[in-house]
């Protein structure tokens, strides 16, 4: 059966997740950890998508333009080749269509696909190594800089809140950006180890969900 | 020393031509002995849900025979209000803040409920406790400072915590729990799936490894400690990227610690026929798996 590389099935990875998947994309994905991976996160993400909280108010559209523009510059979305109807870009519009949109799960999901697309792209050698460093650190900071301004935003809304609760949420964000430096560290020190970058990758998501956490219970008044 | 009764006297609702039509209280009764304390009562059918979201004090949840969910609430101060609603077979409990300045201490409310054993739970509770016991329906539970401690549950149960500890005893659901801070502990467990992550807090499996269950434990400090007996069966994977990994038991191939690259310190082999999946992961914490006393 003719094979194709990570390219290909990137073009063809809009189709695969509306359920097109072609008997090459097939075999490349039996073959190929980092596709695999991808595609597992994009499933999550899917699945995900319709439970995530209903009635917030929506993001500014930047958000969206961000995500789409992090996509395409990671190579993963762009106008479809070889003929093929659906790219990468339609599931991400369908899958954003679906979601209600809640400012910081839709803010963080942006940037968390993106760092997630970086700490999981291919890496065979000691170049690729230094371009995927450069790749993740880009990745990162777009969300680090996200992640602090709502930082700052979440702690004016948090007033109201019980001071034990805020003490609470305050120590464990301190922790969280504790393991995030930790990780990153030992991410530079050896891109090869996944499990740093997946003890990474874990530690922003952790961040993100403390945030939301926060926003809420300052939007409750609480 | 007055006595409230927060809600309406008596309502019945039933069911309409097959369909249950949003009801509300069926009995409200006020005790005489403490001001703050109202009692409520609501008819359920099998597998209600009660849904119970109370940011400060302590909730305490108990199954018991009757089809019916009872409520009793014990407010700090009347600066909050706790709203019990029944729709259809769902019963909502809501303490909410009535008085525009209160301290965190006058908010303080303590729930006492009591479901059908095969009761669904969905509990929010920031700061204090949650405790419930025999409860086998689904549970959901999301917690910031407050701690969890779940007996004899049989459902699935999802928990959340910030920095509150958890601890399952006797559980036999599937338990996936994450928190940040927190320590969790799972007592005489047996359950066919137990996922639990935290950053920085201790975790304590020692439960029965059922055939063909998967035990996924992981943090990024602290101390993960599993406990087993020579006869059970377990695939054992542990590693610590930065960390010690201890272990007692009699693996094959024999164990030894190995540093390898990308992961660490590292375990692998099977303790008898391996039929249970052990997953044990953590950044720069130590993983002990020791002998049962």
């Amino acid at each position: 059966m003719n094979t194709i590389g990570c390219n290909e099935f990137l073009d063809q990875l809009g189709d695969w997740m509306e359920g097109e998947r072609s008997a090459e994309a097939r075999s490349h994905l039996r073959s190929c950890t980092q596709c695999r991976l991808l595609v597992a996160d994009l499933e999550a993400i899917e699945h995900a998508a319709p439970a995530i909280a209903t009635g917030d108010p929506e993001p500014s559209p930047r958000v969206w333009l961000a995500l789409r523009e992090q996509l395409e510059k990671e190579g993963l979305i762009h106008e479809p080749r070889h003929g093929h109807s659906h790219g990468l870009a339609d599931w991400v519009d369908g899958i954003f269509a679906m979601i209600p949109r809640p400012a910081f799960a839709a803010a963080y999901l942006a940037a968390l696909v993106a760092v997630g697309v970086a700490l999981s792209g291919p890496r065979t050698t000691r170049e690729n190594d230094a371009r995927w460093l450069d790749r993740t650190e880009t990745s990162t900071q777009t969300l680090n800089a996200q992640l602090d301004t709502d930082e700052q935003d979440t702690f004016l809304t948090l007033k109201g809140v019980d001071p034990a609760v805020t003490a609470s949420l305050h120590k464990d964000l301190a922790i969280v950006d504790n393991y995030i430096a930790l990780c990153e560290k030992s991410v530079r020190e050896d891109p090869q180890d996944e499990t740093a970058r997946d003890y990474l990758y874990g530690a922003y998501q952790q961040k993100a969900d403390l945030l939301a956490q926060m926003s809420d219970r300052g939007d409750d008044g609480q | 020393m007055r006595t409230h009764a927060t809600q309406p006297a008596s309502f019945h609702h039933w069911k309409k031509t097959g369909v249950l039509v949003p009801g509300l209280l069926l009995l409200s009764v006020a005790t005489a002995s403490a001001a703050d304390r109202t009692t409520q009562h609501f008819r359920v059918d099998a597998h209600p849900v009660v849904a119970i979201h109370n940011p400060g004090g302590t909730v305490t949840v108990r199954a018991w025979t009757k089809s019916e969910v009872m409520v009793v609430a014990v407010r700090a101060t009347n600066e909050v209000a706790v709203d019990a609603t029944q729709t259809g077979n769902r019963v909502d409990i809501l303490t909410r803040q009535v008085a525009e300045a209160a301290g965190p201490g006058e908010l303080r409310t303590d729930l006492e409920i009591s479901v059908p054993q095969d009761a669904e739970l969905e509990i929010h509770n920031d700061a204090g406790g949650v405790n419930v016991s025999n409860v086998l329906g689904d549970m959901n539970v999301e917690t910031i400072a407050a701690g969890v401690d779940l007996e004899d549950a049989s459902g699935y149960l999802t928990v959340k915590t910030v920095d509150g500890s958890f601890q399952c005893v006797r559980c036999s659901g599937r338990i996936e729990v994450s928190s940040i801070s927190g320590n969790f502990r799972f007592v005489d467990v047996h359950s066919p799936y137990v996922r639990a992550q935290t950053s920085s807090g201790n975790i304590v499996f020692n439960g029965e490894f059922l055939p063909n269950a998967t035990y996924r434990l992981k943090n990024y400090s602290g101390v993960i400690e599993v406990r087993f007996s020579p006869g059970d069966s377990f695939n054992l994977t542990a590693r610590s990227i930065k960390g010690q990994v201890h272990n007692e038991a009699r693996l094959d191939p024999p164990s030894h610690h190995h540093f390898m690259h990308g992961l660490g310190n590292a375990l692998f082999g099977s303790l008898n026929a391996g039929r249970a999946s052990v997953e044990l992961s953590s950044f720069d914490g130590t993983i002990n798996i020791l002998k049962r006393d």
